[in-house]
């Protein structure tokens, strides 16, 4: 029942679960990653510091940027995670080993990751503060090798002081909104039979074997609902020795209706994400030059009050709003339900309009401003280089024609996914159709609104 | 395994240690080496956000050396003077524009932005101060200017105000705009120019309003708009195609933001200066100009009103083909140009 029309990519397509199996797999993704990062620090710190033109600003924020969140969130949940550079060089100190499965205890204090901040709220906040800054962080060359940098030496850090992935499950301000959006990727890692592995005496997935490291990500495969959790390391499909997992092909969206794992903290990460897409796309894309100003911190008072507007909005009024919509549902609906509980259900439901917001915002300057990738790739350091003959490439901006229906379609797609998605959540807390349509229309009204507001802002 | 651990291994040193030192390397110590000369990297921003980076440089007398102008945030221009010919153009955010320049004698240069790109736009400039190797901490002394020196002996006020005198106030309202093509027809149907106005030292150092009054006393009968025509054209005919066409580029990238492209006052930065820019476009105003002062103003700027001073980007050949453009802007450019 619990795969349930859903295709096991592994059993349908055996090289794949060879090449997933394989120790050096993860290692040398990891590696070639690593290049391409550390490539992209050093050409923020010593290459031209004009952003357009520097590898480190181009190949983050523009190439690096698209691909994670117009093709591998959307389609393949936390595919990025199997690859990030950034826990490397950490995990391979722990493991005193980067290819090989080293016997023994993990090289780290093993102190104990604070109970309290088991969950997203470091990451909601990390993922806040770099927003906040992100004019200047996607801009400057030097800021932005020092922010990776620094995501770099957290790994590590953290690493040293705490068992496994601490800095990928709790701390990466990226990695929370790849978990949130992961729920809505049509793959899965799971398992056939759940009573497999509750029969199965020595969890060999947590504690780890011969072929492989217990789960890094601190996540029982036997117990997942949802993508959120699991990082795609694969340690368990070489680990498990009931050969008990499965990576399925399945509707996108599933997740979203696992009532019993929704928190708070992954709420506030939906508004988080929805209210920052329409901070950027003002900023960035608007007709106002004086907010963009205040962003650029071209004066400090005035960057107070946009950071002072981008807090409260992100956290009280985006949230404030939703929240007496859904105050009018559960009224209108006679939802006998908590309000804070049904807030932070139907906070789901803004999980596709995000998602769908932040990939059109990426339409508008990814295809405006793609084709500096060209000139970046032969010239990374801005130093006058011509390694592949494309660095006079000049700045052509594409698609200008169907940037706007991309973006009107991908909006649309994402608000009727969320609307469907809002009935779907109101019929777990209204047994009745009437009451759980009654309790939909709220909500979709604040999302049909939200989604007039970004239409207002990339038509104009 | 084993091997493959080893192999890990190495490619993490390659990319951790490997690639920064070859970066840093050829950045620091392989670049400047492999160069036949020093490169200087200059980055261009508006100047609310610090203008150029570095905005000084020192060269020694025979060093040749290689700036790399980079635009940071807007499009910029960057020319390089007084005299040395050197104008980049214009730069693109993110583009770079290099020049290679040795220096043949001490002095001080200046590196500016030819481009309106920010209401700052004319602060921005850098110095490339040139020094004797000999003597390496010696200033080079700014060369005296003998058409300012002459100015200040004989008592004229570069700042006065820009008030019309009564005595010919009535031209700011004239009702038609006096015409060096008109004024050319005129003169050679026979009006009686006096010497002076032919002169075109006189000219340099007197107003056309004081022009008009000898040629009124030479020719009564002749009508006013005559008269005005005739000395249009004796101040506009000053200019020979190639200072003019000097003077138009200097004009177009450092005065037009304030001043208007045809000279009325009216840039886009008119608004955001200390004092409404002049109209050279004003005929009522430009009749009580000297050439003479024009110049001064430009080189040497003009005291609390907000026009920058030019006289350390541009010869003085540079600055009298940009005060004989400022004529034509006034009177119109005559069907021929005359020298004399």
């Amino acid at each position: 029942m619990l795969n349930q029309g859903r295709i096991d990519l592994l059993e349908r397509m055996p090289p794949l679960k060879r090449v997933l199996k394989a120790r050096a797999f993860q290692p040398a993704m990891m590696l070639l990653t690593l290049a391409v990062f550390t490539l992209a620090i050093l050409a923020g710190l010593a290459g031209t510091p004009a952003g357009n033109r520097n590898f480190g600003i181009v190949f983050v924020w523009i190439v690096w940027w698209a691909l994670l969140i117009a093709v591998l969130v959307p389609f393949f949940g936390r595919l990025w995670c199997t690859v990030c550079p950034i826990p490397a060089p950490g995990e391979w100190l722990q493991r005193r080993a980067i290819v090989q499965r080293r016997p023994g205890r993990l090289w780290t204090r093993g102190l104990r990751w604070p109970r309290r901040l088991k969950n997203i709220w470091l990451q909601n906040l990390g993922f806040l503060g770099v927003a906040l800054f992100s004019t200047i962080i996607l801009t400057r060359p030097n800021v932005s090798a020092w922010v990776l940098l620094s995501f770099l030496l957290a790994g590590v850090v953290l690493s040293a002081l705490y068992r496994n992935r601490v800095f990928c499950r709790y701390v990466c301000p990226v990695g929370g909104f790849i978990g949130l959006y992961s729920m809505l990727a049509p793959v899965e890692l799971r398992v056939a039979d759940p009573d497999v592995c509750a029969a199965h005496k020595t969890k060999d997935c947590l504690t780890g074997n011969e072929f492989g490291y217990g789960c890094p990500w601190m996540t029982y495969p036997g117990s997942l609902q949802r993508n959120a959790a699991c990082g795609l390391c694969f340690e368990c499909l070489k680990t498990c020795p009931k050969n008990n997992i499965v990576l399925n092909l399945r509707a996108p969206g599933g997740d979203l209706l696992v009532a019993d794992e929704r928190r708070l903290d992954e709420a506030y990460k939906a508004f988080i994400m929805l209210g920052c897409a329409l901070l950027y796309s003002a900023v960035l894309l608007g007709p106002w030059g004086w907010l963009k100003a205040w962003a650029n911190m071209h004066t400090l008072p005035h960057w107070g009050l946009y950071a002072l507007g981008f807090v409260v909005l992100n956290l009280a009024i985006l949230p404030g709003t939703f929240g007496a919509a859904v105050w009018l549902a559960r009224r209108i609906a006679r939802q006998p339900q908590p309000l804070r509980r049904l807030i932070v259900d139907y906070a789901y439901a803004l999980i596709p309009l995000g998602l769908a917001a932040w990939i059109a915002f990426t339409f508008g300057f990814v295809l405006v401003n793609g084709s500096y990738a060209l000139a970046a790739l032969s010239d990374p350091f801005g130093w006058g280089w011509d390694l592949f003959g494309t660095a006079s490439t000049p700045w052509t901006p594409l698609g200008e024609s169907v940037l706007p229906f991309l973006q009107v379609g991908v909006l649309t797609a994402g608000l009727l996914f969320a609307l469907h998605t809002t009935y779907k959540i109101a019929r777990q807390n209204s047994a009745q159709h009437r009451a759980a349509f009654l309790a939909t229309l709220p909500i979709s009204g604040f999302a049909v609104l939200i989604t007039l507001g970004f239409l207002r802002l990339y038509l104009g | 395994m084993k091997q493959r651990e080893l192999l890990a291994l190495f490619a993490l040193g390659v990319i951790l240690l490997g690639l920064p030192l070859a970066v840093l390397g050829y950045q620091y110590w392989l670049r400047p080496a492999l160069s036949p000369n020093r490169i200087i990297d200059i980055a261009a921003r508006v100047p609310e956000q610090a203008g150029f980076a570095p905005d000084a440089i020192r060269v020694a007398v025979g060093e040749t050396v290689t700036l790399r102008f980079a635009s940071m945030d807007v499009t910029h221009g960057v020319a390089i003077g007084p005299g040395l010919g050197v104008d980049l153009g214009p730069i693109d955010p993110g583009q770079v524009k290099e020049v290679t320049l040795r220096f043949d004698r001490p002095g001080i240069y200046t590196y500016y932005c030819t481009t309106w790109c920010s209401p700052d736009h004319w602060r921005m400039r850098g110095t490339i101060q040139v020094s004797d190797p000999a003597n390496p901490d010696v200033v080079p002394a700014a060369q005296p200017d003998p058409v300012i020196d002459a100015l200040i002996a004989e008592g004229i006020d570069i700042d006065a105000a820009h008030t019309p005198s009564a005595e010919h106030a009535e031209i700011s309202i004239l009702a038609f705009h006096p015409s060096a093509q008109r004024g050319e027809a005129v003169i050679a149907g026979g009006l009686d120019v006096p010497a002076e106005l032919r002169d075109p030292v006189w000219r340099q150092s007197h107003t056309p309003a004081e022009a008009l009054e000898l040629l009124t006393g030479q020719n009564p009968a002749a009508s006013e708009r005559d008269r005005l025509d005739a000395i249009a054209y004796l101040w506009a005919q000053d200019t020979a195609d190639e200072a003019l066409a000097t003077g138009k580029r200097l004009y177009n990238q450092n005065c037009a933001a304030c001043h208007g492209q045809s000279g009325g006052g009216d840039g886009p930065a008119a608004a955001t200066t200390a004092e409404e820019p002049v109209a050279f476009s004003d005929p009522g105003y430009m009749f009580e100009r000297r050439s003479d002062v024009l110049y001064a103003k430009i080189r040497r700027g003009g005291m609390g009103t907000g026009m920058p001073n030019f006289g350390t980007l541009f010869t003085p050949e540079e600055t009298w083909a940009l005060v004989r453009y400022l004529w034509t802007l006034t009177f119109g450019t005559p069907p021929r140009t005359h020298t004399g």
